[in-house]
């Protein structure tokens, strides 16, 4: 039984990586990198799930902590020519430290209080950018296209034997990474750590007196959250190739809470339908009409019916047909 | 452990099934470049149909009922425009996605008339670098006309914010040479190049800027930095904002009971509706006697009533954009975008191809746009992306705008 109960999602996951790795050969250039983005909402969904499904913070300001990672990871390739890639670890990294600083603070706030403080961080994040205009380009923004650190943009790049254009390279990339950091949370959450958050989630008195600290596992959530919503920072800056105070909007903060909601809290499988969620409804719903509001119209029902549907996000439907072939 | 296994491989086959679905729509033509056929030429626009800036998706459905006309009476040399718009929020990463989309899957032969300075400066680089023109940016960002040397690709429309302020410059230089002003700006590059501009255009007169004070684009309101531009006890003020700080810099004026001889005020703050919520129902006397620019011929304006483009303007509107606000001039911006577009397509001639159209758009001479102030042209060459450099001066006077004076031509140098 134990032997099974690891086998099934090494196996599926082994399954994950083939059919990422094989799917370019048969979708074009353009799909290649729409699913890029789908694997960068990804790693920001893990990270945010860590805290809020896992952990039992609600944070309103990812969007904003993607905004230090792609800002990051901007300057250093616009103003001091570091190679993109290096930025991602360096972005993830500082981000990481952000987050980890603000979880201080924030202990001393819970429930709805600490999802206002997340959402003040977000509100305030354009126009923080925007002071320091020598620093960030200002609302101008800073472009990366065609700059000789950013790989593929201008001429394909050689990787292990294969030639790729820019899209192949940023879905590889993306997915890469977002597939070593599915794993490190799986890790990190099956393990003594996950059950210290999730004990910290279900009652915070009980956690305590059971002889889990809460500054530092809350503390470290922040700051593992951060980190993964600085690297899909890094890699939404990489992927657009510019950022500016308006790429990283108050409703792509939202947005992520979205995703993780309709992915499933507390859950990393149903993550990945809670990405393709978030990059793919605005623009369905853009196919069904363009009339003026229609779109935002369609989202809203859309989200409001799944979640009729589906209360407990793509995870719960899992759970249930789990249970259902059991029988 | 045989049903969870089966079970999560198929949840996990499902989930990215999704995203393959359609992966093959896009089409690939063998022809040198994408997006014309012998009847027809795709072109792609983004616009903010829906979010904050949702008020400038009119731009673009001006421009989309113009084609329809157009389409309808034949096209251009025997091709019919369809063009594609797609919403960016105006949000620039969404610009990004969407302009790759269109270049990469839809195919698009140009980008035409996409909204916003940050996004036309988002997908610069992008469509310079594939040899894709981006026609007509709807910004009046100086960099657009000003850096044709590296981006020969791009071009803008309308008159540059630096062009506006020089205009209004040279118009308090002539008229009042001894006047001190206060300005009012945005601490963005919109606002700076108002007040560069207008700075340069009293150059050489008595005229001179005695106070200057910037408020951010998020800012709640301007209360202070009115007050501070009262105490400096200038005669003119200027005020270069969007529509919001505008109002509210009018508002703040007459409570300071300040009355400036004259007050300025830029294009895109002065639509009539703003004016009219600024005169706090005609008691604002700051408002009366305000001088704005315009390039546009404004549907409310009354002069324009039995002007031939003007009846073609709302007879085009009736029938492809029913549902729309006739009165909005932001429908007559897109026309007017439209109609260049049109005739620039209409020259570059028969075997239609990228760089024919940039060389056309690169050495424009049009006019006739019957949807400009007559005798405004479109003009371009050597180092000169602007087409717009010609305006007129309005003067607000009871309630609406009249314009006077002959037109102002931009000179740079």
């Amino acid at each position: 039984m134990s032997r099974a109960r690891w086998l099934a999602p090494v196996v599926a996951f082994v399954a994950l990586a083939f059919l990422v790795a094989v799917l370019p050969s048969f979708i074009s250039a353009f799909r290649a990198q729409q699913l890029a983005y789908v694997a960068i909402y990804l790693i920001a969904l893990i990270g945010l799930n860590v805290l809020t499904g896992y952990t039992g913070q609600i944070s309103l300001g990812h969007g904003a902590f993607m905004a230090i990672g792609g800002y990051t990871t901007a300057i250093l390739i616009a103003d001091h020519g570091v190679k993109d890639i290096w930025t991602i670890p360096i972005a993830g990294i500082l981000t990481g430290v952000v987050g980890f600083l603000f979880g201080i603070p924030a202990l001393r706030l819970s429930g709805l209080y600490l999802a206002l403080a997340t959402f003040a961080i977000a509100v305030s994040m354009p126009a923080v950018i925007k002071r320091f205009e020598g620093f960030t380009g200002g609302g101008s923004g800073i472009n990366l296209f065609g700059l000789p650190d950013l790989t593929a943009s201008l001429t394909p790049v050689t990787v292990l034997g294969r030639e790729l254009t820019f899209n192949d390279w940023l879905y590889y990339l993306c997915w890469t990474i977002a597939l070593v950091g599915y794993v490190v949370a799986w890790l990190l959450l099956r393990g003594r750590t996950g059950r210290a958050f999730r004990a910290v989630r279900d009652s915070e008195t009980a956690a305590q007196s059971s002889g889990v600290s809460l500054p530092k596992y809350k503390t470290l959530a922040f700051g593992v959250s951060a980190a993964y919503a600085g690297v899909a920072g890094s890699l939404f800056a990489i992927a657009t190739t510019f950022v500016n105070p308006d790429t990283f909007p108050i409703a792509l903060s939202i947005l992520l809470l979205v995703g993780v909601v309709v992915g499933g809290l507390g859950s990393l499988v149903g993550l990945i339908a809670g990405a393709v969620f978030i990059q793919f409804l605005p623009i369905w719903s853009q196919e069904v009409s363009k009339s003026p509001g229609a779109p935002a119209i369609v989202s809203g029902v859309v989200l409001i019916a799944l979640m009729f549907v589906l209360p407990m996000g793509f995870a719960g439907l899992l759970a249930r047909v789990r249970t259902l072939t059991k029988r | 452990m045989k049903p969870k296994l089966t079970f999560a491989l198929t949840a996990l086959v499902l989930t990215l099934a999704i995203g393959v679905t359609a992966a093959f729509a896009g089409t690939t033509r063998s022809s040198a470049d994408p997006g014309v056929t012998s009847t027809s030429i795709l072109l792609g626009t983004t616009s903010p149909l829906s979010g904050v800036a949702s008020a400038y998706a009119s731009v673009a459905r001006g421009a989309d009922a113009y084609f329809k006309y157009v389409n309808a009476r034949g096209g251009v040399n025997g091709r019919k425009i369809s063009d594609t718009i797609v919403d960016d929020q105006y949000n620039p990463q969404q610009t990004v996605l969407a302009t790759r989309k269109l270049v990469e899957q839809d195919g698009v032969f140009a980008m035409f008339n996409t909204l916003g300075t940050e996004q036309n400066l988002a997908i610069r680089d992008y469509l310079n670098a594939n040899k894709v023109p981006q026609l007509f940016a709807a910004s009046g960002a100086t960099a657009f006309g000003s850096e044709s040397a590296k981006y020969p690709y791009t071009i803008g429309l309308q008159p540059s914010y630096q062009a506006e302020g020089w205009v209004l410059g040279k118009y308090l230089a002539r008229t009042q040479g001894s006047a001190k002003v206060a300005v009012l700006f945005q601490n963005d590059d919109y606002g700076k190049d108002l007040l560069n501009g207008l700075k340069k255009g009293m150059q050489r007169s008595k005229a001179r800027v005695v106070a200057a004070e910037p408020f951010e684009a998020t800012a709640p309101d301007v209360q202070s930095q009115m007050a501070k531009l009262r105490s400096s006890g200038a005669s003119t003020l200027a005020i270069f904002a969007t529509p919001k700080h505008a109002i509210q810099a009018y508002v703040f004026a007459n409570r300071l009971n300040w009355k400036p001889k004259l007050t300025l005020t830029n294009a895109v703050a002065s639509a009539s509706n703003i004016m009219l919520l600024a005169s706090e129902g005609g008691k604002n006397k700051v408002v009366e006697g305000s001088v704005s620019i315009v390039f546009l011929k404004d549907p409310t304006d009354p002069k324009w009533k039995n002007d031939a483009a003007m009846k073609l303007y709302r007879s085009i509107m009736k029938r492809y954009a029913a549902s729309a606000n006739v009165d909005d001039v932001y429908h007559v911006y897109g026309m007017a975008a439209a109609w260049t577009a049109v005739e620039a397509l209409r020259k570059a001639g028969k075997n239609l191809t990228r760089s024919g159209l940039v060389k056309v758009t690169s050495s424009m001479n049009f006019s006739g746009n019957p949807f400009l102030l007559p005798g405004i042209g479109l003009k371009t060459g050597p180092g000169d992306h602007f087409p717009i450099e010609q305006m007129v001066l309005q003067r607000w006077h009871k309630g609406s705008w009249k314009s006077f004076g002959g037109i102002w031509g931009y000179r740079t140098a």
